[in-house]
């Protein structure tokens, strides 16, 4: 049995690898939101959802212009990246203004069924724009990058198995480790960055400090959401067809992750979401082949989900997270 | 003039003479034109004006009681439209029970959960795979399916099976701070649907996607409960007993230890309120009517499979409290029966009527738009509007008023016996 | 006799402590004051006495019995209560259900007999009102039963605190900067209140406090935190006097001052 779990390990890495990435990034938007408002964000997978849409419509419409395989693949994936991003976190900034501002003095109940309510909306909006322009929801993209390699690990060690994986999973990859890099030097390093530290850790303080908090929280919603929605292109590029619901079980997936890294830490959200993407992946490959055939891959989802109570029992603050205690 | 109207409208008599002119004609127009879905709807409104009159709590309740089990069935018997009136009737019931269940969880001990109908799966399960032959597949003893008698005790087991199952995620959750629940409950909600899409194997207990068919129906003395309006009545009684519970509790100790979580955890504690056993049994006790009403949506559908449970059903539910007032049950009422009218009245109603004019070329809709399909759309738009703009809901809750005259004689009285005692000891003592 | 006897109580959150080495003993039906400058450490140390934060070291015994490690509700349930220094009221309960809410351990309904409105469960409800009423009635509150919580006066919210712990029937009671907030007049009245009512509803008070005033007038016995340690304890005079005391809330220059 061991020795199987081995053979497929190197496949397991690699896909691993790429949905990890995608749960990272999304469970960065969930940790930073969650940080500076203690508020979970659900319409967060929605955004994601909708950058994987609009993503999805500018490659089509640059395809679709004619002249669009004359352009490089790469240039043609920044320009859908950069649209993407600029749309989505407007979006976010938007859904903050509306939705949330108008809530962050009342209950937390209160705004946490706002945020239910805007990633209906979300679905439902990109739903009814999506079947009226194309006729159905369910939207499959041009294919990008997806020429397949093998590796041939079997030949350096034979215990394992050949992997293979699309080029798409570099791409993928790259960027998200760049968004992140870029991130955390953003928040690590610049006066914004500075400032969103500050209001995170108390808001009164740092608006006595004179920092224009609605300005912070703003920019917070405009960076989390961009890089949500440029993930969301990413995952259609990688994955290839995307429908309205694709953004909640994911959501929830990376909301597990930014739990597992510790809520509110940005490097722990991007260790939670690699972490998470590689287990799940694990699972999805050896849950059958653990449990004597009784559960499958189908489960995997099941598992995702045991882990975060395994977490919250054990240790809540999260693995890379400080304990946080209420002021009494 | 207007003033004077709004006396008129005060007076006792007048608003009597009002309301029983009101019910006579919706109730007759339902009666005489059936298909007339605008009479039946106006007639259940009658209850609700009922609630904003100026009568006596009990009277209200003799009327209302009246309406319920008389004269909403007898107008709507009036033709063949009367089953799906009853249908529309038992599901705005069934609802009104979940509601008011999620009502105790979310409104008054502040937990939200937003994976309620996991614990309506759960009751609905529990007697479909009895009800079936499904239980031979891993029973080790016994005659399956059960005959139909059962019914009347798997309500009770339904509740307790959505009890436990509350409890099994509560323990783990409830421990830490609350934001997490929210998360948990939604990822719960979703995991019990896969659990039973994919329980069919190794041992088959839910035949996974395909559903429990042939439901055995409830037998009450021997006659089979199948159509829509003896559901309607079999609802009706477990409404109002739950109406009846909620009413209790809400303003027992327990209420109270709901409400003072949910205000402040901290000086809740420092009452020596216990926090994880009170949030538990909130927990529990909700879901136990959600899980009642499991077992009664399984008999009457007589088929369930993992469809019926989604995501989209425990939003539908957070919906009608928040719609309602969060934390107050005549809100919860409100809500869940307007919602559910909502869905399956005027969407389809309207969608159909748009569906004819689009065939008669006056005017069309592309189907992306179809009201049906709208549900999602129309509820985030409720849940954000309700929760800027009128956080309370339709019907805020209201604290209990205490009668200050009465306790204060009370008050006396205590004072005065206790007096009167101790004088007797000094005398005795002299 | 000692109701509440406190032994090398140190409490370090991460690298920093908060308390250290607190030891202290509370006579029966004294009023006590717990002093000291801001960040002293005083609430840290009632927090540890009700259970909301484990000491990292050091015992509390009550009445002789540990209640280290016990949760707030069962802290409570043994017979200490408290105030908040931030008010933490039932905001949307009404100031009768605060009072309540306070009684819930000394109410025995069940599910059964709530749901039944058996009458033992209703004519414990009634008498508990009645003594809600009472509790309120002493502090001059029964004229807003019906109200919210949170529309009172900050003055009658912070009686109203008091009022709903002392509804739990302590033993203890500990009051977090009762005056707070409040203006002289009402200062006074509490002063007065605080005195009256150990007496009455036989409770002993512990109560950290600014208002030197209130404390010189009403405690028997003064402890002075400083930095987390306890640098003084002694009756009103002896504090008054202490050069330590003199030194941590006005500063060593104050001391020299004086000295010249």
């Amino acid at each position: 049995m061991f020795q199987e779990m081995l053979q497929t390990l190197p496949q397991v890495i690699i896909d691993g690898l790429t949905l990890g990435s995608v749960y990272a990034v999304v469970a960065l938007g969930y940790t930073m939101v969650y940080g500076i408002l203690q508020l979970i964000n659900f319409a967060h997978g929605e955004i994601f959802m909708t950058g994987a849409y609009i993503g999805t419509a500018v490659l089509l419409i640059i395809l679709g212009m004619g002249f669009g395989s004359s352009i490089p693949s790469l240039l043609l994936l920044i320009i859908a990246l950069v649209i993407t991003a600029l749309c989505t976190g407007l979006l976010g900034m938007g859904i903050e203004r509306v939705a949330y501002r108008p809530v962050r003095r009342a209950p937390r109940l209160v705004a946490l069924i706002t945020a239910v309510g805007v990633s209906f909306i979300l679905q439902d909006v990109v739903r009814i724009v999506a079947e009226i322009l194309t006729g159905n929801y369910i939207v499959t993209g041009p294919s990008l990058f997806s020429k397949q390699i093998t590796i041939p690990v079997s030949s350096f060690l034979s215990v394992f198995n050949d992997a293979s994986l699309k080029v798409s999973f570099f791409i993928v990859l790259i960027c998200a480790i760049g968004m992140m890099i870029s991130l955390d030097f953003f928040v690590n390093k610049t006066k914004w960055g500075t400032a969103i530290r500050a209001v995170s850790m108390d808001r009164e303080t740092a608006a006595l400090m004179s920092i224009n908090v609605n300005k912070v929280i703003a920019i917070t919603f405009f960076i989390g959401s961009s890089l949500g929605g440029a993930t969301g292109v990413l995952f259609a590029i990688q994955y290839g067809t995307i429908d309205p619901y694709i953004g909640f079980i994911l959501g929830i997936k990376a909301f597990i992750a930014a739990v597992m890294g510790g809520i509110g830490n940005i490097r722990g959200a991007m260790f939670g979401g690699f972490l998470l993407g590689l287990i799940e992946m694990f699972a999805s490959a050896n849950l059958s082949l653990l449990t004597g055939g009784i559960f499958g891959a189908e489960y995997k989802d099941v598992f995702a989900f045991a882990i975060l109570i395994l977490v919250l029992l054990f240790k809540p603050e999260g693995l890379l997270g400080k304990a946080a205690t209420e002021k009494v | 003039m207007k003033e004077k109207l709004s006396m008129l409208l005060q007076k006792k008599s007048v608003q009597i003479t009002l309301f029983t002119l009101f019910i006579i004609v919706t109730s007759s127009a339902l009666y005489f034109s059936q298909k007339s879905v605008v009479s039946f709807l106006l007639l259940l409104s009658s209850l609700l004006i009922l609630y904003y009159m100026n009568l006596k709590v009990v009277t209200k309740w003799l009327i209302a009681l009246g309406l319920l089990f008389i004269l909403i069935p007898f107008a709507s018997s009036g033709g063949p439209a009367f089953h799906s009136y009853m249908e529309v009737a038992t599901m705005v019931g069934i609802y009104i029970a979940m509601a008011l269940g999620l009502n105790i969880v979310v409104g008054m001990a502040g937990l939200l959960d937003l994976g309620f109908v996991a614990f309506f799966a759960v009751g609905a399960y529990s007697y479909s795979i009895f009800a079936t032959s499904q239980a031979s597949n891993f029973m080790p003893f016994g005659e399956y399916p059960l005959s139909g008698s059962t019914f009347w005790g798997f309500l009770i087991i339904g509740g307790i099976m959505a009890a436990i199952a509350g409890v099994l995620i509560g323990v783990p959750v409830l421990r830490v701070k609350g934001d997490y629940l929210a998360i948990v409950t939604l990822a719960f909600g979703e995991i019990i649907r896969i659990i039973f899409n994919n329980l069919d194997r190794p041992i088959n207990f839910t035949n996974g996607a395909m559903g429990i068919a042939s439901i055995t129906p409830p037998n009450l003395f021997g006659l089979e409960i199948i159509y829509p309006n003896q559901y309607y009545f079999i609802v009706l009684f477990i409404l109002l007993f739950t109406i009846f519970a909620v009413n209790r509790l809400e303003h027992s100790k327990i209420g109270r230890a709901w409400k003072a979580v949910r205000e402040n955890e901290i000086a809740a504690q420092a009452m020596g309120i216990p926090l994880v056993k009170t949030k538990l049994l909130a927990f529990a006790l909700g879901a136990s009517f959600s899980g009642i009403m499991g077992v009664v949506f399984a008999a009457k559908q007589q088929f369930i499979d993992p469809t019926s449970f989604t995501l989209l059903e425990s939003f539908t539910i957070l919906v009608m409290v928040v719609l309602g007032g969060m934390g107050s049950v005549p809100g919860a009422i409100l809500g869940a029966a307007l919602v559910t009218i909502l869905n399956l009245q005027v969407l389809t109603e309207l969608t159909n009527w748009l569906n004819q004019l689009s065939l008669q070329g006056v005017i069309t809709i592309p189907d992306a738009l179809t009201p049906a399909k709208l549900q999602r759309f129309i509820f985030g738009v409720l849940l954000v509007i309700f929760a800027i703009y009128r956080t309370k809901g339709l019907i805020p809750a209201k604290n209990k008023k205490f009668d200050v005259e009465q306790i204060k004689e009370r008050a006396q009285k205590k004072a005065a016996i206790s007096n009167i005692g101790s004088n007797d000891t000094d005398r005795v003592q002299a | 006799m000692n109701i509440l006897e406190v032994s090398n109580l140190t409490k370090k959150f991460g690298g920093l402590t908060a308390n250290s080495n607190i030891s202290m003993a509370v006579k029966q039906g004294s009023i006590t004051a717990v002093i000291g400058p801001n960040g002293a450490g005083k609430t840290t140390f009632f927090n540890m006495i009700t259970g909301v934060y484990q000491p990292t070291e050091g015992e509390i015994l009550l009445e002789g019995k540990s209640i280290v490690g016990l949760k707030p509700d069962q802290v409570a349930k043994r017979g200490i209560s408290r105030t908040f220094q931030n008010i933490r009221l039932f905001g949307e309960m009404t100031v009768i259900e605060n009072v309540l809410v306070g009684m819930h351990t000394h109410l025995r309904g069940n599910l059964l007999g709530i749901f039944l409105n058996l009458p033992n469960t209703r004519k414990e409800e009634s008498e508990a009102e009645v003594e809600a009423y009472r509790l309120l009635e002493y502090f001059n509150l029964e004229p807003f039963i019906n109200e919210k919580a949170s529309s009172l006066s900050y003055g009658n919210q912070r009686k109203l605190e008091i009022a709903r712990a002392l509804a739990t029937k302590p033993k203890l009671l500990l009051l977090d900067e009762p005056a707070a907030g409040m203006n002289p007049r009402e200062t006074r009245e509490l002063t007065e209140v605080i005195q009256r009512m150990g007496k009455e509803f036989n409770v002993t008070v512990i109560l950290i406090e600014h208002d030197m005033k209130l404390v010189m007038e009403i405690s028997e016995h003064i402890v002075v935190l400083d930095h987390g340690e306890k640098i003084a304890e002694g009756n009103p005079d002896e504090i008054r006097s202490n050069p330590k005391v003199i030194e941590a809330y006005l500063g060593k220059a104050a001391l020299e001052l004086e000295k010249r």
